[in-house]
């Protein structure tokens, strides 16, 4: 039965994808971007999660992976006509092949695994610091690569005449299956043993556990999200490799600060409270009417927000809003205080 | 003789593991106090306790009847009590000299004029080597080099942990003939150490201490009682 | 006129490279410092460099002497500066390097969209010091007045960090600091004080990087001193980021480097730089991980 008390971990965070759903398809056309965009953010804060979380360790290269997923997807279904105005260096085999929506989603993650898997085998030895500088390192790379390698996507120009099937029933969909495959994850045994590492490096190190495959493990399945979720990005926006860089990374690595970095509850709650207020604060900037009042706010308000609520975060209750607990039946004792954000595990 | 060192009921906890469970004992003006016992009995952790720098949960320290908890560490050296840590732990990249001169900070008053010079009359070669990186020094050296820079400070009390370790045996006399003469400029030490028998027959008093707790006192006369001694570090 | 021919490196480049190598350099020891003493990375570095240009413009806006100005940019960066130690770094000192860095990460974006908010996306022009972007015509070579300054005062600043480092007793204390931080406090190191030092210096620096980056850039905007920061940190990564004169190399090169490199190579083959650079610092931090951090131990001991 222990399978079956385990379900609220994922029913609870399925059910608030679900619910940010159903209300993203009952408000007006000028509101719903903002729940698709959220909805594509919680599969990328949950890509996070499934490496952060687990393991302990700073992860700051995540987007490159979210990146070269959209990459992947953006290419393969752009209107073939629209190729070679866009994307003029374009290498010959991109520019003849177009797959379908589904199988681009596929592929971004298959690309985003592959790529997560070369980086991590020389990585994944890292720990603390060294590997949250290492990462960041990543990311410049596949930045500066993206931004300027023509023959593998339009370069600096933005992605455009992608198809737009992410709508609110493929986002939701696709974070779903995000929630779905962090949550088979952490109850496996691969993802238990990671935990492990977490929590006392030692003892599980004595228990023959090897901190290093295990991190690779779930370095891997999350970038294959996190390219997975760039495939859904691209299907929404008209994205440019700017917009996959250091903002992304920034909000999103607030989103699971914020929320709690050692649960999957925390990722998604993280995800749909910052993007709620990120959300809020950007539209606010046109002018909202709430409760009456009309409010207005300067650009980069929305950001400030954040960025306070992300330092306040870490200074006064570092384990984020949910403590880095995950839901569960009330009738069981299960040990409270869960440890807090990322620390080198080793 | 007024105690210049209290240590009184004192329990130290490091998450779930009790290292000291409520350890009295009393170092007085010149004396040498020995602590000794078997590995994790607690001694290293009595000795960061006094300076501060370990999870203290009952008891206290009171150095003159003054009481030492709470305070931060760099508070309590600068009250006058100094420490030679378990390993030395100098500044390897640093020169003699410079090390020396880190032990300045606890200096509570500017009287007498050079500081370093108590250290070079102890200790002969570390005027020697004053120019040369502390890490060139031998074990030996280095285990001066400590003890010379916990001393410019001028403290009332001074602990010292294992400083026998890894050391040859003509390097042992000295610091032991070191700590004699420290003792008669009336400083207070306290001496943690494992090799007991030593130890047992310099201290003016010796407590045994095991699994956190304090077995047994020895005097001097106790020293060659070989059984008395493997049966405190067995109870 | 040129140096090495196929680089098409003339004179003016190379001193601009020494320029942005001196101003890189000193942003090396801002970050250096603050790392050996309170083993965090200040990624918001490059926003107090931001403020100070902001300082400058508004210096020059309001018709202020040049040298006030200055003195306006420095009391600026160090106000930012001591806020940001007991605000940011002190209730987070216990906590491990990499919350630390994700923490400084927070509060550079924090501060970047403050500076959006209120100065707007064009930014401010920090006009008046600009004339030492003028060029000095030495034996019929023209370099830029700045150019000169700049290798200078960075020569000059580091001069004296050396002689603090050296022969005063708070800069000895930085040292030992950096290297076992628990055992320097039991030999009775002010621990806050050594903080505060390493923190009042290295704000020191980031006001001279300040007025020194603003001469070249004309233009303060809310971005400003985020790629640099970047890339100086690649260089202390690559040079030894627990060790200070390495360290203060490796962003001399990165900034050397890259000034040259901006000026000599087209830009079809400087493009890829930051790749190299990048994979050149994830090799370093493979090959010697641990050369980076294990001085005296975690986190912990600074409380």
């Amino acid at each position: 039965m222990s399978a079956l008390r385990r379900l609220p971990e994922l029913v609870g965070p399925a059910a608030l994808v679900v619910a940010c759903a159903l209300l993203g398809s009952g408000v007006s056309g000028s509101l719903q971007p903002y729940f698709l965009d959220t909805l594509v953010k919680v599969s990328i804060v949950v890509a996070l999660y499934v490496f952060i979380g687990n393991s302990g360790v700073l992860s700051f290269g995540h987007i490159s992976f979210v990146a070269l997923g959209a990459w992947t997807a953006g290419v393969l279904t752009m209107e073939r006509s629209a190729k070679p105005a866009i994307m003029p260096g374009l290498a010959h085999f991109l520019l003849v092949t177009n797959v379908g929506n589904v199988p681009s989603l596929a592929l971004a993650a298959g690309v985003g695994a592959v790529a997560a898997l070369v980086v991590g085998l020389p990585l994944m030895r890292l720990s603390g610091l060294a590997a949250g500088i290492a990462t960041f390192g990543v990311l410049e790379i596949v930045n500066n690569v993206l931004t300027y390698d023509q023959s593998i996507g339009p370069g600096e120009n933005a992605f455009s005449s992608v198809p737009q099937t992410t709508g609110i029933w493929q986002a939701a969909v696709g974070a779903l299956i995000c929630v779905a495959v962090a949550f088979v994850y952490q109850r496996s045994r691969f993802g238990r043993m990671l935990r492990a590492t977490r929590e006392d490096p030692a003892a599980a190190a004595a228990a023959g556990i090897s901190i290093y495959r295990q991190r690779l493990l779930a370095f891997t399945v999350s970038g294959g999200l996190a390219g997975f979720a760039g495939g859904l990005y691209i299907h929404l926006l008209s994205l440019q490799a700017g917009s996959l860089y250091l903002d992304l990374t920034f909000i999103t690595l607030a989103m699971l600060v914020v929320g709690g970095s050692a649960s999957l509850l925390g990722a998604v709650v993280g995800a749909l409270a910052v993007s709620g207020l990120d959300s809020f604060f950007s539209a606010a900037t046109n002018g909202v009417d709430l409760l009456g009042w009309h409010l207005t706010v300067p650009v980069g308000t929305a950001e400030i927000v954040v960025g306070t609520l992300m330092a306040l975060v870490l200074v006064l209750r570092p384990s984020g809003l949910t403590g880095g607990r995950e839901l569960s039946l009330p009738r069981r004792r299960r040990r409270a205080g869960a440890p807090s954000a990322p620390e080198p595990a080793a | 003789m007024t105690a210049a060192l209290v240590v009184d009921g004192l329990r130290v906890r490091y998450g779930a593991v009790d290292a000291v469970r409520g350890l009295s004992l009393e170092v007085g003006r010149g004396e040498i106090v020995g602590l000794i016992g078997p590995n994790g009995a607690g001694k290293s952790s009595t000795l960061h306790a006094i300076m501060g720098a370990a999870p203290v949960v009952g008891g206290d320290v009171r150095l003159d009847g003054v009481s030492l908890l709470g305070r931060r560490s760099e508070d309590v050296a600068r009250r006058g009590v100094a420490l030679v840590p378990e390993g030395r732990r100098i500044f390897g990249e640093l020169s003699v000299e410079e090390n020396l001169r880190l032990g300045l900070a606890a200096r509570r008053s500017r009287r007498n004029g050079n500081g370093l010079e108590r250290a070079y009359a102890l200790f002969p070669v570390l005027r020697e080597y004053r120019s040369r990186q502390a890490a060139a020094l031998s074990g030996g050296q280095q285990q001066q080099l400590a003890i010379g820079r916990a001393l410019v400070a001028q403290p009332e009390v001074l602990l010292l942990d294992e400083p026998s370790l890894g050391l040859a045996p003509k390097m042992v006399d000295l610091v032991f003939e070191t700590l004699v003469r420290i003792r008669a400029e009336g400083l207070a030490v306290l001496l943690v150490e494992q090799r007991a028998q030593r130890t047992v027959a310099l201290a003016d008093r010796s407590y045994v201490l095991a699994n956190g707790e304090l077995r047994l006192v020895l005097g001097p006369q106790d020293a060659d009682d070989t059984e008395r001694l493997v049966a405190a570090y067995l109870a | 006129m040129t140096v090495v021919g196929f680089l098409n490196l003339t004179w003016p480049t190379f001193a601009n490279g020494l320029a942005l190598g001196g101003v890189y350099a000193l942003m090396a020891v801002g970050i250096g410092l603050v790392f050996g003493v309170l083993r965090l990375v200040n990624f918001a570095y490059g926003q107090l460099i931001m403020a100070g240009g902001f300082a400058l413009a508004y210096g020059a806006q309001w018709g202020l002497p040049n040298w006030v100005s200055i003195l306006f940019c420095f009391g600026v960066v160090l106000a930012l500066s001591a806020l940001l130690d007991q605000l940011v770094f002190r209730p987070l000192r216990t906590h491990s390097p990499a919350v630390m860095l994700v923490a400084t990460f927070a509060v550079a974006f924090l501060l970047q969209n403050v500076a959006l908010l209120a100065f707007g996306p064009l930014g401010k022009s920090a006009g008046s010091l600009a004339l030492l972007n003028q060029p000095w015509d030495i034996g019929g070579v023209f370099v830029k007045k700045i150019a000169v300054i700049s290798v200078a005062t960075a020569a000059g600043c580091l001069a004296l960090l050396q002689l603090l480092l050296t022969r005063t007793p708070v800069g000895l204390h930085m040292r030992a600091a950096a290297m076992d931080f628990q055992t320097a406090r039991l030999l009775g190191m002010r621990a806050n004080r050594v903080i505060g030092g390493a923190v009042l210096v290295s704000g020191v620096f980031a006001a001279v990087a300040a007025v020194m980056l603003s001469v070249q850039e004309i233009t303060v905007t809310w971005t400003f001193g985020l790629q640099d920061t970047i890339y100086v940190l690649a260089g202390v990564v690559l040079g030894g980021l627990n060790r200070p004169v390495p360290a203060t190399l490796g962003g001399f090169a990165i900034g050397f480097a890259s000034g040259i490199l901006g000026g000599a190579l087209p830009s079809s083959q400087s493009q890829y730089l930051p790749s190299f650079l990048f994979a050149a610092v994830i090799v370093v931090l493979l090959v010697r991980p641990n050369g980076l951090f294990t001085r005296g131990g975690g986190a912990v001991e600074r409380v």
